[in-house]
């Protein structure tokens, strides 16, 4: 696994988004699942228990295919990518709206468009030699 | 070229890319065209490259970085030296500020990588692949300074001020006065 940049970020990102999942939950009591303001996690974060949920299914989704193989590994990161990218700039456009059912804040933001560029650019340029070798 | 300086230029290209296509909303029809044609050539180098496994159209991608800045430039000198700042006043600062340092960034390197070849000729060898830890640390590394930068240049576009400053409001529409209705 440790040769494989796919599995290893499918696997730390994972481990890391199902943490932030988890501790989200000390800094939502009393905020409602679809509350558009959140509380803040380790004071910068905003969350709510919406955006808990989905730090925990996608933290499972990269954890499961980073112990799985290079291929499952290399399509969810660019999967998740392709899909924080879209969120990053939907983000910017809803913040303080009704429409931001995840209690996007700034920082969030910031994360998502960071977490996008590099699950993106890891699942559609790495793993290519290592693909080609295990088919030859 | 090694696959960690491709996923930093690819990097660059999209959040240069990301950043002129959100100018575009507050631009007139001129300026506006332009910004699509740059962004979206941008964001599509920025993935081809990374897809492709190689450099794309290096001299191209070359004049095509340095290209908005130049135009930007340009438009800046013109709406000074005619006293009309409504010229370049759609292309904001920060952004377009932003936006330069990430082309500058690109050319920069691409200047490196021709200059080797031209030296190095055909028959260079290719570089040897990073290990898998050197690789991710620098694409995070990468994708948190791109993602840093990008995020407060697409906040500094109207399209994000607006949606910011008047939120729940669809966008600001809900609190224009409308001549003629009664205010």
């Amino acid at each position: 696994m440790s040769k494989s940049p796919n599995r290893l970020l499918a696997t730390v990102f994972g481990a890391v988004y199902l943490l932030v999942g988890l501790l989200g939950f000390t800094a939502t009591s009393g905020i409602g699942f679809f509350d558009v303001k959140g509380g803040l996690l380790l004071g910068i974060f905003e969350v709510n228990v919406f955006h808990n949920v989905a730090h925990l299914l996608i933290g499972a989704a990269l954890l499961i295919a980073g112990l799985s193989s290079i291929r499952a590994s290399k399509s969810v990161n660019t999967t998740i990518g392709a899909a924080y990218l879209l969120l990053g700039i939907v983000g910017l456009f809803i913040l303080n709206s009704a429409a931001n059912i995840l209690a996007i804040n700034t920082a969030d933001n910031v994360l998502h468009f960071g977490s996008a560029v590099i699950l993106l650019g890891v699942g559609l340029g790495a793993d290519k030699a290592v693909r080609a070798h295990a088919a030859a | 070229m090694s696959v960690i300086t491709r996923s930093w230029l690819s990097f660059a290209a999209i959040g240069a890319g990301v950043i002129h296509l959100a100018l575009v909303i507050s631009s007139p029809l001129a300026v506006g065209i332009p910004l699509t044609v740059f962004g979206l050539a941008e964001l599509t180098w920025g993935v081809l490259i990374l897809v492709k496994d190689r450099l794309l159209v290096p001299r191209l991608a070359q004049a095509g970085a340095l290209a908005p800045v130049l135009l930007w430039s340009l438009l800046t000198v013109t709406a000074t030296l005619l006293a009309a700042p409504q010229i370049a006043s759609s292309l904001r600062f920060v952004p377009m500020g932003i936006a330069a340092l990430f082309e500058l960034f690109i050319a920069t390197i691409l200047s490196v990588i021709l200059r080797r070849r031209s030296s190095d000729g055909p028959a260079a060898r290719a570089p040897k692949a990073p290990g898998a830890v050197r690789y991710l640390a620098a694409v995070i590394v990468a994708g948190v300074l791109v993602g840093g930068l990008t995020t407060p240049a697409l906040a500094a576009t109207q399209a994000g001020s607006v949606a910011m400053e008047h939120g729940g409001t669809m966008g600001g529409m809900m609190d224009m006065n409308m001549p003629g209705m009664g205010h």
